[in-house]
């Protein structure tokens, strides 16, 4: 049963970044673009972490952890950011 | 068939971020593309088994890059006092287009002949994983790295240093001003998340080092970690750019070539050839001595500083 639960798991996961794509795209705002850059990060956690037991990668993890671990880099980056962002499309 | 479904996904997202990335709306929007572009990079490497490189991708992508572009972007919105909004594809759709044309063409034929090249029998890489428990690692990527190409790994230091020199010629010349410090000072969730993120990047580029000798890991990996660590401490303020580069911080950024050559040479007079590896704990030492150079040279090639010290 587990042969194609994980799998699946992967792809309902894998739409999910799909559909977050779309807030990617179309923003409106900097901020909108950058938490839907941030929860893809998330989400990319989550396919990795199933990759590793999936494909038998115990290494994916380890990539999983510096994910988790960086995150927080690249939103302080982006608070640092000024006031009147971006301009819409 | 689902496995397939899962990497169509993948290649398609790729394919079209990629695409984004090229011709975005506006620079922000396109710097966000190019950030998601990496996540789905390292699930591609992922998938095609090679977690060596999604480590890296992830340490260097998540962690500098993104910083160094949102930060590039603020430097700009700043100097120029205004939002830099260049309609990238717009201006340029006519270079655009024959020059993604001739790369998919190029990136075409170099597949179709990868393809039908016939397998050579007897290839270095054979031999390289035949002769690999010699190394005492079990990791072939470190192996390769410091057994079988230590040569190449040496010069890849050099190319580091100097690229850093070079920086630092240009930076004096076009010093970026310092940015106006963002109000991190008051928020008290800065500090608390400092005292998570920059202790736990130093355990864990220290993990990846010591894995590296029989895992996925090593220097590269866990230097652009700990890079990591500084860089945050740059973007919050705890440190700032040195006029001067200090004795520690020269010595630091030398150590890992210095190191490496020390080491390659200490086999010479027993009759051994130059980069022969003396033992086990030479590769540690050495990886040791890589880790330290690659951290500092890419926090400072992040500040564009030619040194760091302390926020007072």
């Amino acid at each position: 049963m587990m042969d194609w639960l994980l799998p699946l798991t992967g792809i309902v996961l894998l739409l999910n970044l799909i559909l977050g794509m779309l807030r990617v795209y179309r923003g409106p705002t900097a901020a909108d673009r950058m938490l839907a850059a941030l929860l893809f990060g998330s989400t990319t956690v989550a396919v990795l972490l199933v990759f590793a037991e999936w494909m038998d990668v115990p290494a994916l993890r380890d990539v999983a952890l510096l994910f988790v671990m960086l995150a927080a880099i690249i939103s302080v980056a982006f608070v640092g950011l000024p006031e009147s962002d971006e301009g819409n499309p | 068939m689902i496995a397939l479904t899962i990497d169509a996904i993948i290649a398609i997202g790729i394919v079209w971020l990629a695409l984004q990335t090229v011709r975005g709306a506006n620079v922000f929007s396109a710097i966000i593309m190019f950030i998601v572009f990496g996540l789905i990079m390292s699930l591609a490497w992922a998938r095609l088994h090679a977690p060596d490189l999604a480590l890296a991708e992830a340490a260097i992508g998540a962690g500098i890059t993104g910083a160094l572009l949102l930060v590039t972007w603020r430097r700009v919105h700043v100097l120029e006092g205004r939002t830099p909004q260049v309609g990238m594809a717009a201006r340029s759709l006519w270079l655009t287009l024959p020059t993604a044309l001739a790369a998919a063409l190029l990136i075409a034929s170099l597949g179709w002949v990868a393809l039908t090249l016939p397998a050579e029998p007897a290839t270095a890489g054979e031999l390289a994983w035949q002769r690999l428990p010699e190394m005492g690692v079990s990791n072939p990527v470190t192996g390769v790295l410091l057994g079988f190409r230590a040569y190449d790994t040496l010069l890849e230091m050099a190319v580091l240093l100097a690229a850093w020199l070079g920086a630092r010629v240009v930076a004096s010349e076009l010093r970026p001003g310092a940015l106006p410090g963002p109000a991190h000072e008051e928020v008290p969730l800065v500090g608390a998340l400092l005292s998570l993120v920059v202790p736990i990047s130093l355990l864990v580029a220290v993990y990846l080092l010591q894995a590296g000798g029989s895992a996925p890991g090593g220097a590269f990996q866990g230097g652009a970690v700990l890079a990591a660590g500084g860089v945050l401490l740059c973007l919050t303020g705890r440190l700032e750019s040195a006029d001067q580069t200090s004795l520690i911080e020269r010595i630091v950024l030398i150590l890992g070539l210095a190191v490496f050559s020390s080491v390659g040479l200490m086999m010479l007079p027993l009759g051994e050839p130059m980069l022969a590896m003396p033992g086990v704990w030479a590769i540690y030492l050495i990886e040791t001595a890589l880790l330290l150079s690659i951290a500092l040279t890419l926090v400072l090639l992040f500040a564009a500083a030619p040194g760091l010290r302390r926020s007072s």
